[in-house]
């Protein structure tokens, strides 16, 4: 079974005819080749494939793409603006808190999330924010540093 | 992993639901949240004809007060929302404080309390919270609805009261009187996205005389279902404990211990699960009734 359907993916809308069957994860890798949005575990453990659904963070991998319609969908690639990188990214850069890179869209938007509500968290909400994020290098205290050096300046 | 395929349906209203699950039955899965239904799809446990999405009905994703009454939760209440709405940590805390305990910060985003009901797992984080607060559930089919009790509810390990062709539409927490508290804890062995070990809440309520009126204690992960533990409810009823260091309270506790049935996995053993329940249960109730003397 097929179905028709609208995104708003990045402030852009997407007309897509796509199979019921079809996450979230896949139409916006393989239909909009927003790749920055990782397929990792695929049942909800891992949180690389975190994308924000009306600003809140979720695994994209346990959403049915026909579910996401009428939603409104960021990705990573929609937080850089004119060329210039997000101050979370720019951070995560600074701070040495991308490794292999397989989790940081992930655990970019999970802190853009927590900052969205609460611009000045402490390292307990951040680690508790982040917490469904896995990065198996295991470079925690970078990201949890790259983060909270944004909650400052705010 | 990739999902089977299936047709996909998405109603308006409950009555639409209804009526397709009554047409497809047993072919159809009801699709809520899809933390658990869409995991165990690609797991291959589950593989339906028909998914019947509720999410394009209005109204399913609050909570709120009915006069008389008490409290209606929506089928389709995130645990977010249920950890972090005013309305539910005010009146009924110790819900709030399971939902808060669910899964992960993701999972909470989409995970609903309908969907932890009906999956029915022994170790839900919701259920315990839920059967210490007497909610009921009502129940939507072709003969009508019903409500019953949420003890009545559960059945075994994925196992619930629901016919194929009913939906969970509500559920309710009666109206609480008198000055009351609740807590929660899960014990696991990380902080997020775990499975139980053990859970505990609790639930007491004070009458006039600062005597205790009611009190409820379920358990988590240590039963085929989660457990409310009358035994407990006995010991403490009547009872005015002088302070929380009251030895009633750790005499409940063993009490509830003898009450769980707890297995030998690879979390935990048996013994270990049954000390925890006395250790935990214990722990909960000091914790409510020292929230409760704050309260007086």
């Amino acid at each position: 079974m097929k179905k028709m359907i609208t995104l708003n993916v990045n402030d852009r809308e997407y007309d897509l005819v796509i199979p019921v069957n079809r996450t979230l994860t896949q139409v916006l890798r393989e239909n909009l080749k927003l790749t920055g949005t990782k397929q990792g575990c695929g049942v909800g453990d891992c949180g690389s494939c975190t994308i924000l659904m009306d600003g809140r963070p979720v695994n994209s991998c346990l959403v049915l793409a026909a579910e996401a319609e009428g939603h409104k969908i960021e990705t990573i690639e929609g937080l850089s603006e004119e060329g210039q990188l997000h101050p979370l990214q720019q951070a995560f850069v600074e701070h040495g808190s991308i490794q292999c890179g397989f989790c940081s869209p992930g655990m970019i938007l999970s802190a853009k999330a927590l900052l969205d509500k609460n611009p000045s968290p402490g390292e307990t909400e951040i680690r508790e924010a982040i917490s469904g994020n896995l990065c198996r290098c295991t470079g925690y205290q970078k990201i949890v540093d790259a983060i909270q050096s944004v909650a400052k300046k705010v | 992993m990739l999902l089977p395929k299936f047709d996909y349906h998405a109603p308006t209203t409950i009555d639409e639901a209804c009526s397709m699950l009554g047409h497809y039955g047993a072919k159809a899965k009801i699709l809520a949240g899809g933390t658990d239904l869409l995991v165990h799809m690609k797991k291959r446990l589950l593989s339906p004809e028909q998914i019947i999405s509720l999410n394009k009905i209005e109204g399913l994703k609050e909570a709120f007060s009915q006069n008389g009454t008490g409290l209606v939760l929506g089928p389709l209440s995130t645990a977010a929302y249920l950890a972090d709405s005013r309305l539910i940590q005010e009146r009924i805390s110790v819900l709030a404080q399971g939902a808060s305990r669910l899964g992960s910060p993701l999972i909470r985003n989409r995970a609903t309390v309908g969907g932890n009901l009906i999956t029915a797992r022994p170790a839900s984080d919701l259920a315990p919270p839920l059967l210490v607060l007497s909610a009921k559930v009502t129940l939507k089919g072709p003969r009508g609805e019903r409500t019953l009790p949420l003890e009545d509810f559960f059945l075994g390990p994925g196992q619930t009261a629901v016919q194929a062709d009913e939906i969970l539409t509500k559920i309710l927490i009666p109206n609480i009187q008198g000055i009351s508290a609740g807590a929660y804890i899960k014990l696991g062995t990380r902080k997020a996205l775990e499975i139980s070990l053990v859970n505990t809440a609790c639930f007491l309520e004070l009458a006039q005389d600062g005597s205790i009126k009611l009190a409820r204690v379920a358990l988590g992960a240590v039963a085929p279902i989660p457990l409310l533990t009358p035994s407990v409810s006995k010991i403490l009823a009547g009872v005015k404990p002088k302070n929380m260091d009251d030895p009633v309270f750790r005499e409940a506790a063993r009490a509830a211990a003898q009450e769980s049935k707890p297995i030998t996995d690879h979390r935990g053993s048996a013994d270990y699960r049954r000390y925890m329940v006395e250790i935990l249960t214990w722990r909960t109730l000091k914790n409510a009734y020292s929230q409760l003397m704050e309260k007086v």
